[in-house]
């Protein structure tokens, strides 16, 4: 196994204006060294600045920022020891992969050996071999994603970043890119930050999410932590798939000011069931049925059962939660 | 419509169109080369006729040794005047354009005033001689070079700037993340990425340039700076004209802005049609 990189990164009070408007408002943050770190959150609420932040294309009104146990708050963007994978992958069109994932290097006045070797390594890693002599243009979605990577990996950062990698490939691919870069981060080691507006690559990637709601923290933690513990409404819904039901805990009759529980954490009976309402749809995913229940006075209820459940639409059904796994809030 | 006849229409049109063309483009030419192999008698008839005697060595050689070689000092002076002007045009157009796209600042507004005062106000020729008298530039080859650049110069940016409004801005950002200076962004990424719009231009302003007969007129006197058009007055006088040596002179003036033509004519149209940069 590589060695693990020594390269935590610490957000201090990051604040930063556009004008009068302000976008990030005050953000503590650690990551630790060698941690895969997801930020989500809806969108437009910060996580594209915060990376952009972080790697110094945009500079912070106030706050400082420490990589590797060094301030670079006013450092150039190259000398921050860090690489960045954008979302349109910003490949140069003029040039060919060799010379896109060499690019950097070439900058640097390395030795043309060296760059050569370095640049055959990372492709031979990211199985970009066969085709180094091509231009971006002659590339599939998920190729491109790769050079992209692998313009990243030459660099040899202390750490990565991502803005929305996988937004531009179809479902196959994604689930298939996820694996990929988790195995990527497991073998260099490295500290790694990616932004996401997609529940599914925060759970499934990531060692510590950190939500964002409107230019704020609204909580941080493991993947497990957010879906067992979320802190607040806004992280219950956004956290879990299908989203967890959530509603006004007084007209629930909950005594609360909001109620949330999950559809993985309902059970449709008819014996004594807490709520009743009628099957409006029903999704059969095969492992698992997601059914959406119209209770009277509540609104839509989605419950996920088993897979053989296949209730009539327009039937009426009951509902109970389980035992602890309610959420109260306020 | 049927496919067969839909197709039978498409073929009348393009006929159609081939033979309009060639009555406005080729016949004027055809005119130009019969006059220019007459003699001097029959090419003062202006008759659109095929010559009785073809004399096109001899005129052709009359024309090159006329005024001890002036034509081949002309071409020079020319070419000098045109790869000078359409370098630096191309160089700076670039840079602007560049730098107005991708930097918003106060300046921008002033900037763009003086690009669009330079290409709606009329220059005057007085006073523009006044400056370069005061400049020491007058009757001078950079002079001219200048002048060329200035007429062209907010056409140039005005278009590298639309152009580079379609490459995205994550190009640059990548770059930067690469580690390259400003300069560097600029010679190793934007400026390969023009290429396009750079050959159109190059291909338009050099005939422009080449081809350009008042400019020189009013800036550049002295026989020594004679550029190809004004060669054209060799043949012209008021006692005594030889239309068959001037047809020969402008055929021959023709001939290098055509050659670019013919050889850039596809790029040219890519590059007026060229959109966004695609990854
Ligand atoms: N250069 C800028 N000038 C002014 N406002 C900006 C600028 N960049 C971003 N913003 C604003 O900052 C807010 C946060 O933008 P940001 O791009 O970080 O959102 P995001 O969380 O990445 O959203 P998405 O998921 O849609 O990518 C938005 O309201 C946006 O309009
Ligand atoms: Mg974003």
């Amino acid at each position: 196994m590589a060695p693990v990189s020594t390269s935590s990164v610490i957000l201090r009070n990051i604040r930063k204006s556009f004008g009068a408007v302000e976008v990030i408002k005050g953000i503590d943050l650690t990551i630790e060294a060698g941690e895969f770190c997801v930020f989500v959150g809806p969108s437009g609420c910060g996580k594209s600045t915060l990376l952009r932040i972080i790697s110094g294309l945009e500079d912070t009104t106030s706050g400082t920022i420490d990589i590797g146990g060094r301030d670079v708050t006013d450092a150039e963007p190259s000398a921050r020891g860090i690489a960045m994978v954008f979302q349109s992958y910003a490949l140069y069109p003029h040039l060919s992969v060799r010379d896109n994932i060499g690019f950097g290097l070439s900058l640097a006045k390395l030795p043309k050996d060296t760059i050569r070797q370095k640049v055959e390594a990372a492709a031979e890693a990211l199985q970009l071999t066969p085709l180094l002599d091509r231009k971006p243009k002659a590339l599939s979605g998920g190729q491109r994603q790769r050079v992209a990577i692998g313009r990243a990996i030459v660099r040899d950062p202390k750490v990565f970043l991502f803005d929305e990698p996988l937004s531009n490939l179809d479902a196959a691919l994604r689930a298939q890119m996820r694996i990929e870069l988790s195995d990527l981060h497991r073998k260099l080691g490295a500290t790694m930050i990616y932004v996401t507006h997609d529940q599914v690559e925060a759970m499934t990637m990531a060692d510590k999410i950190v939500v964002l709601n409107a230019g704020r923290i609204e909580q941080v933690g493991s993947p497990m932590d957010l879906y067992n513990a979320p802190v607040s409404p806004f992280v219950a819904g956004f956290i879990g798939s299908p989203k967890m039901n959530l509603y006004d805990g007084m007209a629930a009759g909950m005594g609360c000011k909001t109620y949330g529980i999950r559809p993985e954490h309902l059970r449709l009976t008819n014996e004594n069931p807490r709520w009743t309402g009628t099957v409006r749809h029903v999704e059969r995913l095969g492992a698992d049925t997601v059914v959406y229940l119209n209770v009277p006075g509540l609104g839509e209820m989605v419950v996920r059962t088993d897979g053989n459940a296949n209730p009539a639409i327009g039937a009426s059904m009951g509902a109970v939660p389980i035992d602890g796994r309610e959420f109260r809030y306020g | 419509m049927t496919h067969r006849m839909y197709a039978a229409r498409q073929r009348n049109i393009g006929l159609v169109a081939l033979a309009l063309a060639t009555l406005i483009f080729i016949l004027p030419f055809l005119y130009i080369f019969l006059m220019a192999v007459k003699t001097k008698q029959e090419a003062s008839l202006f008759l659109f006729n095929w010559p009785a005697e073809w004399q096109f060595w001899t005129n052709l050689v009359d024309v090159v040794e006329t005024r001890n070689y002036m034509l081949l000092l002309a071409y020079f002076n020319s070419t000098v005047i045109t790869v000078g002007a359409v370098t630096l045009l191309v160089i700076f157009g670039a840079m602007v354009g560049y730098v107005l796209q991708r930097r918003p600042s106060g300046w921008n507004r002033v900037i763009y005033g003086c690009i669009l005062i330079g290409l709606m106000v009329p220059p005057a020729v007085v006073p523009t001689i006044w400056v370069l008298q005061g400049l020491g530039l007058f009757k001078t080859i950079y002079g001219m070079i200048f002048i060329q650049v200035a007429y062209g110069l907010a056409f140039t940016v005005l278009l590298y700037r639309s152009f580079i409004g379609t490459i995205p801005r994550d190009l640059d950002e990548a770059a930067i993340i690469d580690g390259a200076r400003p300069w560097q962004i600029f010679f190793r990424v934007i400026l390969p990425l023009l290429k396009p719009v750079t050959v159109t231009l190059i291909v338009v302003q050099s005939v422009a340039i080449f081809n350009d007969f008042t400019n020189p007129l009013y800036y550049l006197p002295g026989k020594e700076n004679v550029t190809v058009q004004l060669t054209l007055f060799n043949f012209q006088s008021q006692f005594q004209s030889q239309y068959n040596l001037l047809f020969m002179n402008i055929l021959l003036v023709t001939i290098p802005p055509l050659l670019v033509f013919v050889f850039f004519n596809r790029q040219i149209v890519a590059g007026m049609t060229a959109g966004a940069v695609k990854g």
